[in-house]
């Protein structure tokens, strides 16, 4: 059994280093991970130069060497303002990820697996927020609780569990019907107890693979909010947040609000093919 | 199931997604906000005390929460959505006057969108994992991946001040006359009036918002399309209109991109959700006087009454646009299960 898992791990690993796509979005992806962790944990010690300070150079100097996405309007390094803001991408992606994979499998194995009349409930509300217009509600949400990180994800958590859902309960009304849950439910086991120690752990690479997808849509939608002032406030730099209040200087210093909007699209790129370099491998794998 | 049970059940569905919509953005709004008036009023509240009282009476804001809540969606039936302090006029109002413009730059942004994507989607399925494939796909992912503010900012340098071809922003120059209002669709209304000069400048004030839009948009276009037309391309019916000595041509635009269409039906309900948040963004760059230029002047101002009923206007052309797709859907395919 090990054997046949380690031999299906390494296929996989060759299927996925073999393209060169799935490679660039693997490095991308975890280049950005590990130079959140390390910003999170450092602080200012590890960046160039302390993002909040002004006059750290002279205003509105053009990329250089000394400072490699410019400098902006009152001197402070554009360069360490993005790199100060990643651990808030990847905090707020991580968490709303991490709570629509929990509450959307809770819900969607217990829902299949009850079947009936709890089924019909749960998926009819489901479907009742997967039909609510996500970013519009988000941002009426937000609005609503005031701006600020933690009141974006907030909002954010509202509309992106239903997906997770849906997805959870077409996978556990196929693991029901297996064996073992039949040999779990005779050993008199709870259907508790079945749902969460049998049916989820079956259905978690499934998930997985949707979210690693799904991590750049958040990190879009997070900058989105970010742009219209709902997350964290000046000057605390925040990569949206930044594309807006340097979009007046698009063409006396176009590296303003350039620079924060090309690393959010390279990072939300990143994980697109590493999600999509995850499936192609798994699905010619089978 | 019949046809007619599945609408009647999928419009049961809208509005009670509408209703959510309203429930939730109102009890949120007044229950966190210490004091509705301030919530409704904002700065206003505290610089016009008398318009403060008659806010407290017409809202009936001495009144239990939920029966407030009937007044309002009394007054949203109504067509009444409050009074946005920024503009200084009903929100119903300010949404007549914009959301024409709006719906223009979305209309635009969907021709565009058509235009690229099905040659595109075509392109990509004849020319399957070969160079042009992964040129399409590489030029796709990057527009679908690039926040709309981006791209809106990166067109903005290159047509404005690098080609120097469209105007910066706006909906018509201040030297142009404006048509007669007549539909409020200002391209419609020049159209009408013979003002080939108003057209002309509005066309081109025009094109940079929906070329951003498209090129945020027609990426799920192609790669529907070219799973789609992929799948179809394996099906019997294709073997059986080759096997009939059918000319490639034929069986290709006849047979094939005919069914590969259907399945494109349901992205309309994406398209149109991902089309007017993006509008958005989009609008701000450009200060062209759309909804989603005015939602971004509430959020700013904090102007709740606006961004309420910003929120309800666009939530029921998502769940309108929701409706019509998942209907017109089961006409085209009769095959499907209801």
């Amino acid at each position: 059994m090990i054997r046949m898992r380690r031999t299906k791990i390494s296929r996989f690993l060759k299927l996925y280093t073999s393209n060169v796509s799935a490679c660039v979005g693997f490095s991308i992806a975890a280049g950005f991970v590990i130079l959140a962790l390390v910003v999170a944990l450092g602080g200012y010690w590890v960046l160039p130069y302390n993002p909040l300070k002004q006059n750290v150079g002279p205003a509105f100097s053009p990329p250089s060497w000394e400072h490699p996405f410019g400098t902006d309007q009152v001197g402070r390094d554009l360069f360490s303002r993005v790199l100060y803001a990643t651990p808030n991408a990847l905090f707020v992606s991580a968490v709303i990820i991490g709570w629509a994979m929990i509450i959307g499998m809770l819900l969607g194995s217990f829902s299949a697996y009850h079947g009936g009349r709890v089924d019909e409930i749960l998926m009819r509300v489901t479907d009742l927020f997967l039909a609510l217009p996500g970013l519009i509600l988000a941002i009426a949400i937000s609005v609503a609780l005031g701006p600020g990180l933690n009141n974006m994800m907030y909002a954010l958590m509202v509309g992106w569990w239903p997906a997770y859902a849906r997805m959870a309960r077409g996978e556990a009304l196929r693991i029901s019907r297996y064996d073992f849950i039949e040999a779990a439910r005779a050993a008199g086991l709870g259907s508790g107890k079945i749902v969460l120690n049998h049916v989820i752990p079956n259905l978690v690479t499934t998930i997985m693979i949707y979210a690693t997808v799904d991590f750049g849509q958040v990190i879009m939608v997070y900058a989105g909010l970010s742009y219209l002032g709902l997350s964290v406030q000046p000057p605390m730099p925040d990569w949206g947040a930044m594309v807006n209040y340097y979009q007046g200087y698009v063409v006396s210093a176009p590296w303003l609000p350039l620079f924060p909007g090309l690393v959010i699209a390279i990072v939300v790129v990143g994980f697109g093919l590493l999600g999509d370099g995850i499936r192609d491998a798994i699905e010619s794998q089978t | 199931m019949s046809r007619l049970s599945y609408v009647v059940r999928r419009m049961l569905l809208a509005m009670f997604v509408l209703f959510g919509v309203a429930l939730i953005t109102f009890t949120l709004t007044h229950a966190i906000s210490a004091n509705p008036v301030v919530a409704f009023l904002g700065k206003a509240a505290s610089i016009h005390p008398e318009i403060a009282q008659a806010y407290i009476e017409r809202f009936h804001l001495n009144e239990p929460l939920y029966i407030q809540f009937w007044y309002y969606i009394v007054g949203v039936l109504r067509g009444d959505l409050g009074y946005s302090w920024t503009r200084g006029a009903y929100v119903s109002n300010v949404i007549a006057q914009t959301l024409p413009n709006t719906l223009q730059i979305v209309f635009f942004a969907l021709l565009m969108t058509l235009a690229l994507g099905i040659p595109l989607g075509i392109l990509s399925c004849r020319y399957y994992n070969r160079s042009p494939d992964h040129g399409i796909r590489a030029f796709y992912l990057a527009g679908i991946c690039s926040p709309a503010f981006f791209v809106a900012l990166v067109l903005l340098l290159l047509f404005s001040y690098f080609l120097r071809v469209l105007p910066t922003g706006g909906i018509i120059s201040v030297e142009v006359a404006r048509p007669q209002r007549v539909t409020g669709f200002i391209i419609l209304d020049s159209l009408l009036e013979g003002n080939w000069a108003a057209l002309v400048d509005t066309v081109k004030h025009v094109l940079m918002p929906s070329m951003a839009l498209a090129l945020g948009n027609f990426g799920y276009l192609v790669r529907l399309l070219r799973s789609s037309l992929l799948e179809v391309m394996q099906t019997n019916y294709v073997r059986t209109a080759r096997a009939k000595g059918l000319s490639e041509r034929t069986v290709f635009l006849k047979h094939a991109l005919r069914n590969a269409l259907v399945p494109v039906v349901t992205l309309a309900a994406l398209m149109t959700m991902w089309l007017v948040g993006s509008a958005i963004f989009v609008e701000n760059i450009f200060a062209y006087p759309g909804v989603g230029h005015y939602l971004a002047q509430a959020l700013g101002n904090l102007d709740y009454a606006a961004i309420l009923g910003i929120t309800l206007v666009f939530t029921t052309m998502i769940v309108l646009v929701n409706l019509v797709a998942d209907i017109l859907y089961t006409v085209l395919n009769p095959a499907i299960e209801l």
